[in-house]
């Protein structure tokens, strides 16, 4: 029944622009599709004011590519007015006050929030499994995993829903249901985007970033996302660029680097085969792929482990019951408050990570684990610099294999971590990285290329997947 | 008992002076309805992060110049985890590691003895709630959640009651004179802390730590009563707890609060929201540019103009004569007269109306010609005093005044020379003790002329005549 969503945003837009389509249309279609397709529940919460808002959005603005487009925004990023509640129990009656930074330039540049995408509860997990609302379903087989924790955003896009989304990456949750699912994701080089209204998981490592169809479209909404933020002291201020700007350019004496850890055997045969076509591909036309050893790669799970739990910990104290968010009640004593709302309200996966993230910073383990985590931070990010002083770009497979079949991981929480063993060195050393996808294995899943770039360098990671998109 | 030796130091938070709290843009004032002052960051929402005030950084900066601390021109903050209704986020944003000042003092005297106070670090972090408890409800205010505070750390080189009473009074001149904060006590803008612990060698006993004390005069008395307290348990062989303890101003003792639990736990960490912060010179001197004059440099500035010890430390005493006072300072005249002024007539006005200097008309010029006046006793005090309320609350000159009072007129000679010539005839005995060298009868007499003519003559023209009068 698919008229319009399947055409390139390019396609749309000039069909608005001549007054062929309405914004409307697209909603109503992004509406029934997702109906439709209730069985991805590729969301949490439906926009019930998109459509009163796309027949508010006023004349068509044809220098605004995205002018009318439906758009999922995961939701563990703060809607104003609508239901946000991080796959979370504890949140599930939360209705925010205010905008993300990112919500803002999405509704500032006309984009219509078709609805909050699902995820891991509080984006902690590789599956979208620990979402309290039920896991999203991987469309190219829907015994399989979306992938997580972006898994809901990666859903709606691969499953033809919306034809843009908003993910989040602490540890590969971005790339890797990209992956899994076989659409365009980027997590952005930590600080181009705003982080203002994300709710935090582990703030050193967390980025948003667009989850789309296509290498250009991609590139386009992230022109939209960057940006210094005055509520945000952790974005940047970058002199303003085109993101599209090297799409279409050849890679001839592009200077690309493959870790050995990368095709090592932790890593699917199938999937290894694919990448070494892809390497085929690129030396074929010009560029240098080079093999070479990296050091630490394989520390970042463990790494990741101790951080990002350390951090989510604090971050997670403010759910308490006391001012937003679902309290419990018969309760004697402010202790017992905390207690018994944090115990309905949390589900597994997160209490372990508190947990954990907890016993890591208490005592002397703050020096044995956290500062010493730190250290070794410093030197994953001293061996990226180090490789990118002779390459452009590192690239490797975004997985170690295909997406798993649903509830494989969900009793073994370390055997999950391994599904972004490939993804979270890089958020470690906060690179712009991101997954494209190269086709599919034999049982026709999605198999996806990971590329990583320098700091801020993202127009470079944009001009190789363009490369590839065009063959695989 | 008296051969213990107790050894104190002191936590003093003050509320810093600022337009915004620290890590958000709500007001920071004192007194404003419950609930008005707050806003998404205030209340921990989910996906807030910290602002930074940098006029915050400012104001630690100038706490460290005057409390003579080394500046840590590389510093972060950190995150001190505890869950308790007041704190919204259930973590504190303090600094732990990096103070912005270490290594300080300030100088007391007591009994004529001057003696360093040593000052371990000072630190910025935000308040927390303020609580209030009805019955089995606790009601918050998050007016004060997120109000900029400086803690100051003494070392343990207090060693009695009146050198932790000195201390408070010199730190609370300091700050309040380099414009950082109100100290106001009893408005909780400045709260102190005393650990307390007495030995009867060198090494130090087991301390207490009695908190949040009202007033400096309790402090020396929580004190004193906490010596006593513990001199009174270990001369009975008992044995000092490391416990927390408050002071009850109605009972004048110390009361336990709770016994403190091994090692607590805040499970620091360096808060990540928050980028490192490198102090530069030109930040560092731009903050001190703007440190006005203090209490010590004031006291040697008045000194060399002629003021007393007593005129002094009348001035300091009252902030607003005294910021007048210094700006007199640029103006040619006799400051000692100006001050006698300032301390009595003046005074007294501003204290009968409530109001102070700045809200009145007394212009520099105009002081000074009013100085002048009295120095060519073309007026009398007693003019002064009949005129004072235009003075404050009219533009008029000294000149018009005195039209306009009709004080100018009697420099007639023949009604003066008639008056003294009354005056002479009256009292005999004051003539006779002139003529015998009693210099004080001409004071006298000079008194009765002003008396007859109800202060309205000339005062050098009536008095010049007198002489000439008895000289005869």
């Amino acid at each position: 029944m698919s008229k319009y969503l399947d055409l390139s945003i390019k396609e749309i837009h000039e069909l608005l622009v001549k007054k062929e389509i309405t914004p409307l249309d697209l909603v109503d279609e992004a509406l029934s599709i997702i109906e439709e397709n209730k069985d991805l529940n590729a969301f949490i919460t439906i926009n019930d004011k998109v459509r009163e808002e796309a027949e508010n959005l006023g004349e068509v603005d044809s220098d605004n590519l995205f002018f009318g487009i439906p758009i999922a925004v995961k939701d563990n990023i703060v809607t104003k007015d609508l239901r946000t509640t991080c796959a979370s129990h504890i949140l599930d009656n939360f209705i925010p006050i205010y905008d993300a930074t990112v919500v803002k330039k999405i509704k500032d540049n006309k984009m219509l929030i078709i609805g909050k995408a699902n995820m891991d509860e509080f984006a902690m997990g590789s599956t979208s499994e620990t979402s309290y609302f039920g896991a999203p379903i991987n469309p190219h087989d829907k015994k399989r995993v979306s992938g997580g924790s972006s898994g809901g955003s990666a859903v709606s896009v691969a499953g033809g829903l919306v034809p843009l989304a908003l993910g989040t990456d602490t540890g590969g949750s971005i790339r890797q249901p990209s992956s899994y699912t076989g659409i365009v994701g980027m997590k952005p080089t930590y600080g181009r985007i705003s982080r203002y209204g994300l709710v935090a998981f582990a703030s050193s490592l967390d980025q948003i970033g667009p989850m789309t169809r296509t290498v250009y479209e991609n590139a386009s909404l992230l022109n939209l996302l960057v940006g210094e933020d005055e509520f945000d002291l952790t974005s940047v201020n970058r002199e303003k660029e085109d993101f599209t700007r090297l799409i279409g350019k050849d890679i001839k004496g592009m200077k690309i680097a493959l870790p050995k850890y990368f095709i090592s055997d932790i890593v699917d045969k199938e999937v290894r085969d694919r990448i070494k076509e892809v390497i085929n591909y690129l030396q074929e036309n010009g560029a240098v792929v080079d093999i070479i050893d990296m050091r630490y790669l394989d520390t970042a799970v463990n790494l990741y482990q101790i951080i990002a739990m350390a951090e989510a910990s604090s971050n997670l104290a403010r759910f308490d019951g006391v001012r937003y968010g679902n309290r419990a009640s018969d309760v004697n004593n402010i202790d017992e408050m905390y207690a018994k709302t944090r115990g309905e309200g949390f589900g597994n996966e997160v209490k372990r990570r508190i947990m954990i993230g907890s016993y890591i910073l208490s005592g002397e383990n703050a020096k044995v684990y956290y500062d010493k985590a730190l250290m070794v931070r410093d030197d994953i990010t001293k061996e990226f610099n180090r490789i990118f002083k002779d390459y452009d770009l590192i690239i490797g497979p975004t997985t170690t294999r295909v997406a798993p079949i649903l509830g494989v991981t969900k009793d073994d929480p370390h055997k999950a971590f391994m599904d972004d063993v490939l993804v979270i060195p890089v958020n470690m050393a906060g690179l712009p990285a991101m997954s494209v996808p190269v086709g599919k294995n034999s049982e026709n899943l999605p198999i996806g290329l990971h590329i990583i770039g320098k700091a801020f360098d993202e127009a470079t990671i944009y001009r190789l997947a363009s490369y590839i998109e065009e063959v695989f | 008992m008296s051969n213990y030796i107790p050894t104190i130091g002191l936590e003093v938070h003050v509320e810093i002076k600022s337009k915004s709290k620290l890590f958000s843009s709500s007001a920071n004032s004192y007194g404003m309805a419950t609930n008005t002052s707050v806003n998404v960051i205030d209340l921990g929402y989910p996906g807030t992060l910290p602002t930074l005030n940098k006029e915050i950084i400012r104001q630690g900066i100038r706490a460290c110049k005057v409390l003579n601390c080394k500046i840590n021109r590389k510093m972060h903050f950190d995150r001190k985890n505890y869950f308790y209704p007041d704190n919204p986020k259930n973590y504190q944003i303090t600094q732990n590691r990096t103070p912005i000042g270490t290594d300080g003092y300030v100088e007391i005297e007591v009994d004529g003895i001057k003696k360093k106070i040593g000052i371990s670090d000072i630190h910025i972090e935000e308040d927390t709630c303020k609580s209030a408890h009805r019955g089995n409800v606790s009601l918050l205010d998050f007016n004060r959640a997120g109000v900029p505070l400086i803690e100051i750390v003494t070392t343990p080189s207090i060693s009695n009651d009146k050198e932790a009473m000195a201390y408070l009074t010199k730190l609370k001149e300091l700050l309040f004179y380099a414009n950082i904060s109100d100290c106001k006590m009893e408005e909780g803008s400045m709260r102190c802390d005393a650990n307390v612990s007495i030995s009867k060698n060198e090494n130090l006993g087991t301390r207490t730590e009695t908190k949040n004390i009202s007033s400096i005069r309790n402090v020396g008395l929580a004190i004193q009563k906490e010596i006593e307290r513990q001199e009174k348990v270990l001369e009975n062989n008992g044995k000092i707890n490391e416990e927390t303890r408050r002071f009850d101003d109605k009972l004048e003792e110390t009361l336990l609060m709770r016994v403190k639990e091994t090692g607590n736990d805040y499970r620091y960490f360096i808060e990540p929201d928050i980028p490192y912060l490198i102090l530069t010179d030109e930040f560092i001197d731009d903050a001190l540019k703007t440190l006005p004059l203090l209490p010590d440099e004031l006291r040697e500035k008045y000194s060399k103009v002629g003021l007393s010890s007593l005129q002094i430390e009348k001035l300091i005493n009252n902030r607003s004569l005294n910021d007048y006072f210094l700006g007199l300072l640029d103006y040619e005249t006799n400051y000692v007269t100006a001050v006698n002024l300032l301390l009595s007539d003046i005074s007294s006005y501003l204290n009968k109306h409530n109001k102070v200097i700045t809200d009145t008309h007394l212009s520099y010029e105009k002081l000074v010609s009013v100085v002048k006046a009295l120095e060519d006793k073309e007026i009398s005090n007693k003019n002064v005093k009949d005129l004072i309320d235009s003075l404050m609350e009219n533009d008029l000159t000294l000149k018009e005044l005195k039209k306009e009072f009709k004080i100018e007129n009697i420099t007639d000679d023949s009604f003066i020379k008639e008056v003294i010539t009354k005056v002479i005839e009256n009292n005999p005995d004051s003539v006779n003790d002139y003529k015998s060298g009693h210099d004080r009868a001409l004071k006298y007499l000079m008194g009765q002329v002003m008396k007859e003519t109800k202060g309205a003559v000339n005062p050098k023209l009536a008095s010049d005549m007198l002489e000439n009068e008895l000289n005869k």
